[in-house]
């Protein structure tokens, strides 16, 4: 039972939140009362993971729209002999299309593959950088999703579940593991490229608590939403009016002696110090040329690349969850020009990202994943209506992602799928698979770290899902 | 019994841990009560195996059910009453045999010793069992005798009782500013101004020591009546309606939905009781007569998101919704987790999987359109159009261009030239009459036969036009047989298509289009005609009119014959109009046999006609706009034509004449129909076209099973006998008087809303899961109370706020603390956050700002830039202008994919799913937004130019501001302090470090000598101090 009554943590706090006791996960839900009122006292105390962890902290590189796999990592040589034919219809069996008819014909592959790293991986001509670390990334060809249509994927994805209202994974993540620093969120966001279908709900908190929402960091304006004083109140004028509302909050709390005030106090110099934090991570001046070109980071303009680089630099003051959303992979016309410029953008920052988080140290554990909500078609799409010619349509039965650091084993690639590129044919690896896998890295049993709402432990991989141990050294 | 087989190899399906309900220890000596202690054990523990689902139960034992437990005389169960050592189940659960012990060591489930212990003491009493509380009829309890003369409302005395059982007393009422203040904030979402506290408290407490009760209930009535009471409940009653102004998903445009909004404000204001509150959101449009106000009311679950992205599968989404649905309506409601059954039987409630989809065909029967909303007046003004436009058409030929420039004689002498011009037209008119009755063949109307389609249903009008109705899918395929009687011994040559509008379509039609596309636009992929089993060819196809929606690739009626389903013909941008298409034949058909129309529908959303007719014709044709009876009329010879039929095709020509287009165009906008406010509603389905609702195996959209009738589930009350199952019987059975959840869940939630925590704490489930009751006699006395007095909410809410359980301080002592940490038995009074609307309608009263203009679409207050740009289509927040920026937040627009920034923080929900009960939360991002967020920091300037302006000391100023915010007075040290601050800021200021101009910013209105900037200056700064505090974020 949770003995640590608020009495207690009230005789025994000066402000300082850290010395809560520090419910276990098992101790938390044991909490009668915590069915009752599903939040905690303090949201970011430190938690102990299931078991040991191979990795502490996840950059996820989102990349929305879904990245064609037949152009970059699923080798098919025969959709480029097969092309302008149509698929076998026990291949397409009763599949349903977005845009596209079944009987639409085949489009090979526009980019040249060939073999890289010591481990040999299949990878084409299009991401140049990639190949250079394929000795460093696990490559996993048979990923498969449920979801055939962008937001639901998307949220599917992110949250286990295709309709919006669930927590999204790094909420679970930071409501399973606490906070390692208090100087940044533990859970941020960053985007660039387009609008995202799935919107706010790819990082929501769902039915967790508010503070396990992802923290969108801004390529314009303030980093963090309102984390910059008012026009006109420098500094000083800050600190004043911080110690105003902290005097008049603790002449109140000794009245009162509600403990819910000094929770507010102690959130009052979190924010303080998430005004000095949030600057200092955006200020790049201390980064060197190397590492600039290295990413190909211009640091006045906004960018993937930027993104990145902040990242890592989130990395190094313990954020715990960082997603990186690149919108524009969505290629129903011209997969070809696609592909190529989303690579021209991604491929150099998201290798340099994995390399520079070697050299520093902090891949061990760190787990780095890239990829989308589901594949694309090796059917083309060609649409006269819509101006759409040399694209491909979503296809969620197989697509390719791939993940480094943390544990995950490198130099390897995991499944494979037939000749078409169609079905997986060898080690599927469902998305609740990815999601209990990328749980498992961080320590946690993903059938254990659950929250229980209207009568069900909810957990990010809904009732399905197995870590996939082959994937991990 | 075979206990050793079952007992082993248990699958674990789901991962759940345990809890005792309420966390208390129970003493030796207390009786163990079954539903508090005992159910909620073996339902954490045991039911996921051993329980209500059939799928995963596990060696047939099933422990939520009485006879599973105490077995028969023949085959007696696990549990032996009384006997600890023959209970089966006592030995499985303390066993040490991993093989044999319970739940299986593989399991995440885990009995500690003193839930062990609770178990043996259970039997050894005699096992007593009883049904799940919540599933019997709540009756009205004794009410037990108290000691104070004060606790003596049924409330209080059932509320005083389990205090005192714990060792508590209760504490003193609060003061009386503090009363106000809570009153104020609970009863309307606002504080009251200082003017307003001092008016209550000269009024409650006429002289020290005195109280005045009588005040005290002119206070709660007062407020109550007010019409900021239904503002403040209908954000409630929306959380749970799951109410948005968008759509939801990827692209998630605005939708209109707030009439619905407004029913609800107005409902709570005129207190309509909530059974009549349920029928008419349940099933408003079943009701005889039913007004246009309670067709609106159904818009409760229209609530649901519409996924509008290219591609998706609607009928899948449909699906989605309906789940939503039957989720929604067992929290709202029943307080069950209904949902839970949708891919299974439930694996704790007794509901089954069948069930859950019988549930769903109660409500599974309407179709979703848009209902227009006239404005009063609105039909006057069509007519004073249509009359108009009359008159302008009698204008037209006075219009005509003259053929050379008038000479000067002309231009003075208006009448010559006008009489001339209207010469010319005539003379115009007459050449088109030959021109068309030479050119425009006989064209006979071709009634259906039959109009069949994959989906959609097509009845067949009077006026031989087919209209569709019901579902349509990404792809639909329309299949029509017509077999004209006669064109006049000739054949048919030429097929004309009509798409015509009708009221019942999306934006009018002709269309069917609701989603992605131009609502009420069409795409036709593919026609085709067939006579005798052969396709005819078709030569070419002309259309009146054509655009495409995406893209700017043509669209025409001739690309509906090139084979390809993916090119055709749509009509965006002109919808709510008659479209026609020509088609015309290579050979003639056979006019004495049958042939058909085979048309494909539809791109990357369901696309389909909505209303359309076909007419025939022997001869080859082009498309032209002209109507049917204007077509009939050409046919005769001119000589022929009466007066009046000269009229009619007068006019036709006049319209679509080159040279007067500016002047027809003027006349077809008038005779528009005048485009009204809509809302989504449920609209039963005809009779002839019932929707057929399955069982889906695993909740699976794409695994239909067998089909299921209507019906509640059987642990339930049933429906009455004899009556047609639908939603009408399905809302007046939710608010039946048999049905013993309703009222409770309704007033478990009113009482959260007031108290802090629902007496169930669980406020979205009474089932075996949910929380037991901490006062279950209160529960059951305010439900049957709430039932009894006609369900009225508003006195519902003056039962509550007047007792003396709710009016105590809200200060934690020393004992109460400690006995008490959560204040479970209710001998304080709750402080909680106050809800992310209510602090900034609470600032918007502090500033002195707020707008009490009620109603009407919702609006945009400021937030910081860049808030929606992660959504999709990086939508941009334009902030409202005037007053629309102050208005209470319930106005506020509610966009799903990128909540307003403020109210997301402080955690209101976005509309995704229903919400019961709101998580409350602290973060430092909350900070963040009070002090920094553009928002906050102009309601400071607002509230620092008001102080500015008053004369006064600055103590009297500080005084003022403080209790604009924090109501009470402040005390001395507070003083000082604000005061100190307030020198400081004066000082910088004088000094010039710090610049006055930046702080109180260009917006606000104010004199601008260099002096009262910085005074504004000054008050801003400790405006944004306040605002922050602990005090005026919480109800005390």
């Amino acid at each position: 039972m949770h003995n640590q009554t608020r009495r207690h943590f009230l005789s025994d706090c000066g402000i300082g939140l850290g010395k809560l006791a520090a419910a276990g996960l098992l101790t938390d839900a044991l909490d009668g009362v915590a069915r009752g009122a599903p939040v905690r006292d303090d949201p970011w105390q430190p938690r102990n993971p299931h078991f040991a962890p191979t990795a502490k902290r996840v950059i996820h590189l989102f990349m929305a729209g879904a990245p064609s796999q037949l152009e970059i990592f699923d080798h098919k040589p025969l959709l480029t002999k097969l092309e302008g034919e149509p698929l076998p219809q026990s291949v397409i069996g009763d599949q349903r299309y977005a845009f596209i008819q079944p009987n639409a014909a085949i489009i090979g592959p526009r980019f040249a593959f060939s073999r890289h790293g010591q481990c040999g991986m299949h990878l084409s001509e299009v991401v140049p950088n990639l190949s250079k670390i394929a000795d460093e990334i696990c490559l996993i060809r048979s990923v498969t999703t449920d979801q055939f249509n962008h937001a639901p994927a998307q949220i599917f994805f992110n949250s286990g579940f295709a309709q919006p209202g669930r927590p999204s994974m790094g909420s679970w993540v930071v409501y399973g593991l606490g906070a390692e620093s208090r100087q940044l969120p533990a859970f941020i966001v960053m985007s660039t490229g387009g609008g995202l279908s799935g919107g706010a709900a790819l990082w929501s908190s769902g039915f967790l608590q508010t503070t396990y929402t992802g923290v969108p960091f801004r390529s314009k304006g303030d980093s963090i939403l309102n984390v910059s004083s008012p026009a006109g109140i420098d500094q000083s004028i800050q600190d004043k009016t911080l110690e105003l509302i902290h005097s008049m909050n603790r002449r109140r709390l000794d009245i009162v002696g509600d403990p819910e005030i000094s929770t507010r106090i102690a959130s009052y110099e979190m924010a303080a110090k998430l005004q000095l934090s949030a600057p200092e991570l955006m200020d790049l001046s201390g980064e060197t040329k190397e590492t600039l070109d290295q990413y190909g980071v211009d640091p006045a303009k906004p960018s993937f690349a930027r993104s990145c680089l902040l990242a890592r630099r989130m990395i190094e003051r313990d954020v715990r969850f960082v997603n990186i959303y690149h919108q524009g992979w969505d290629a129903h016309s011209n997969v070809e020009g696609n592909v190529k410029n989303n690579c021209q953008i991604t491929d150099q920052a998201s290798a340099a990202l994995v390399e520079d988080l070697k050299q520093r140290g902090l891949l061990d554990d760190t787990l780095v994943i890239w990829g989308g909500e589901f594949g694309r078609t090796p059917m083309v799409e060609t649409n006269p209506a819509l101006g759409r010619k040399l694209g491909r349509d979503h296809h969620p039965q197989a697509f390719s992602m791939w993940m480094a650091g943390g544990g995950m084993r490198s130099g390897m690639t995991f499944g494979s799928t037939d000749e078409f590129g169609f079905h997986i044919t060898e080690n599927p690896v469902h998305v609740h698979d990815i999601q209990a896998t990328i749980l498992h890295a961080l320590g946690l049993d993903h059938e254990r770290l659950t929250f229980h709402l209207a009568g069900r432990d909810y957990r990010l991989t809904d009732v399905h899902g197995k870590a996939v141990h082959e994937l991990l050294k | 019994m075979q206990l050793h087989i079952f007992f082993r190899s248990i699958l674990v399906l789901l991962a759940f841990i345990t809890c005792g309900p309420t966390g208390r220890t129970l003493t030796a000596d207390d009786r163990i009560d079954f539903n508090r202690d005992i159910r909620p054990l073996l339902s954490d523990n045991c039911f996921s195996c051993h329980g209500p689902d059939d799928e995963a139960r596990e060696a047939d034992l099933r422990l939520d059910l009485r006879e599973g437990l105490f077995g028969t005389a023949e085959s007696p169960g696990p549990v032996q009453p009384g006997g600890v050592d023959q209970s089966e189940l006592i030995r499985r659960i303390s066993s040490d045999d991993p093989d044999e012990r319970m739940p299986p060591p593989s399991s995440i489930k885990n009995l500690e010793s003193p839930q062990i212990d609770l178990l043996k003491r259970w039997v050894s009493q005699g096992a007593p069992w009883e049904e799940h509380w919540a599933f019997r009829k709540p009756n009205r309890p004794e009410l037990p005798l108290v000691t104070r003369d004060d606790w003596d409302s049924p409330t209080d005395r059932l509320a005083l009782r389990r205090m005192e059982q714990h060792g508590l007393q209760p504490s003193k009422q609060a003061e009386a500013i503090v009363l106000s203040r809570r009153l104020y904030l609970d009863l309307v979402g606002l504080i009251p101004t200082p003017e307003q506290a001092d008016e209550w408290k000269a009024r409650l407490e006429p002289a020290s020591g005195e109280w005045n009760e009588s005040a005290y209930k002119e206070l709660v009535e007062s407020l109550v009546s007010s019409p900021l009471y239904g503002e403040r409940w209908a954000r409630r009653w929306l959380d749970l309606a799951r109410y948005a102004d968008t759509n939801g998903y990827e692209k998630d445009r605005d939708r209109s939905m707030w009439p619905y909004r407004d029913w609800v404000v107005n409902a709570l204001n005129n207190d309509v009781t909530f059974d009549q509150f349920t029928i008419e959101q349940i099933a408003g449009d079943l009701l005889p007569n039913a007004t246009l106000d309670q067709r609106v009311a159904t818009g409760f679950h229209r609530n649901t998101m519409l996924n509008e992205e290219g591609g998706i599968d609607p009928l899948e989404f449909r699906f989605y919704a309906m789940t939503d649905r039957v989720a929604t309506t067992g929290t709202v409601w029943l307080g069950l987790t209904i949902g839970c059954a949708q891919c299974h039987t439930h694996k704790y409630d007794p509901i089954t999987h069948r069930e859950y989809y019988q549930l769903m065909a109660l409500m599974n029967n309407a179709d979703e359109p848009d209902l227009a909303l006239p404005a009063a007046g609105a039909e006057e003004k069509y007519q004073q159009n249509l009359k108009r436009a009359a008159q302008l058409v009698r204008e037209l030929p006075s219009h005509w261009p003259l053929k050379s420039k008038p000479s000067g004689k002309d231009s003075v002498d208006n009448e010559t030239a006008k009489t001339k011009k209207v010469a010319l037209a005539e003379i115009a008119f007459g050449n088109w009459l030959d021109e068309q009755h030479e050119q425009q063949p006989r064209w006979i109307l071709a009634r259906p036969r039959q109009a069949t389609s994959n989906l959609p249903h097509l009845e067949i009008l009077d006026d031989a036009s087919i209209l569709t109705s019901g579902d349509s899918a990404k792809q639909d395929k329309f299949h029509i047989v017509l077999h004209p009687t006669s064109i006049n011994g000739g054949q048919i040559r030429a097929i004309r298509l009509e798409t015509l509008p009708h009221e019942s379509l999306p934006a009018g039609g002709p269309g069917f289009t609701y989603y992605e596309g131009t609502k009420g636009d069409f795409f036709l992929g593919e026609l085709q005609i067939w006579q005798d089993g052969h396709q005819v060819e078709v030569v070419d196809a002309t259309e009146t009119y054509s655009k495409n929606r995406f893209g700017s690739n043509p669209v025409n009626a001739q690309l509906a014959l090139d084979g390809d389903p993916q090119t055709g013909w749509s009509v965006h941008g002109r919808q709510g109009e008659r479209h026609v298409a020509l088609f015309n034949l290579a050979q003639p058909l056979a006019d004495d046999k049958p042939f058909e129309v085979r048309m494909t529908f539809g791109r990357h959303f369901s696309s389909s006609f909505g209303r359309f007719r076909f007419s025939i014709a022997d001869r080859n044709a082009v498309a032209s706009p002209l109507t049917l009876d204007v077509l009939r009329l050409l046919e005769k010879e001119k000589a022929d034509l009466d007066e009046a039929e000269r009229a009619v095709l007068r006019e036709a020509f006049l319209l679509g004449a080159a040279p007067l287009t500016k002047f027809a165009s003027t006349i077809l906008d008038l005779r528009r129909p005048i485009q009204h406010v809509s809302t989504l509603v449920l609209q039963e389905r005809p009779r002839e076209n019932p929707r057929p609702t399955f069982r889906h195996n695993r909740g699976e959209f794409l695994q239909p099973r067998e089909e299921v009738s209507p019906d509640v589930p059987a642990v339930l009350p049933s429906l009455p006998a004899g009556v047609n199952a639908d939603r009408l019987q399905l809302a007046r059975w939710l608010v039946s008087r048999q049905n013993p959840l309703t009222a409770r869940v309704v007033v478990n939630r009113h009482w959260a809303a007031l108290f802090g925590r629902g007496i169930v704490a669980t406020v979205e489930d009474f089932g075996l899961q949910g929380s037991p009751p901490t006062h279950p006699e209160l529960l059951d006395w305010l439900a049957v109370e709430f039932m009894e007095d006609g369900w009225s909410l508003k006195r519902l809410h003056k039962r509550l706020v007047t007792s003396t359980v709710y009016r105590q301080s809200s200060h934690v002592d020393e004992k109460g603390g400690d006995l008490d940490p959560t204040n479970l038995w209710l001998s304080r009074a709750s402080r909680n956050r106050l809800e992310a609307e209510i602090i900034r309608d609470a600032t918007l009263v502090a500033a002195g700002v707020l707008s009490e203009k009620m109603f009407g679409p919702s609006v945009r207050p400021l937030q910081p830039a860049g808030v929606t740009e992660a959504a999709w289509g990086k939508p941009k927040w334009i902030p409202s202008a005037g007053e629309d920026r102050y208005r209470r937040s319930i106005y506020t627009f509610s966009k799903r994919t990128a909540p307003f920034a403020m109210f997301n923080t402080f955690g209101a929900p976005s509309g995704e799913l229903c919400m019961a009960r709101r998580a409350r939360s602290n973060s430092p991002l909350q900070g963040l937004t009070l002090l920094n967020d553009v928002m906050f920091v102009d309601l400071c300037r607002a509230a620092g130019a008001s102080i500015a302006l008053i004369d006064g000391t600055d103590h009297e100023k500080v005084g003022r501001l403080f209790r604009r915010v924090l109501t009470r007075h402040p005390e001395s040290a507070e003083i000082a302090d604000m005061l100190r601050f307030v020198r400081d800021i004066r000082m910088r200021i004088a000094a010039e470090t710090l610049s006055s101009s930046d702080i109180v910013g260009a917006g606000t209105v104010v004199k601008r000598t260099e002096q009262e900037r910085s005074e504004q200056a000054v008050w801003t700064l400790l405006a944004r101090v306040l605002f922050n505090l602990d005090e005026a974020i919480t109800r005390n």
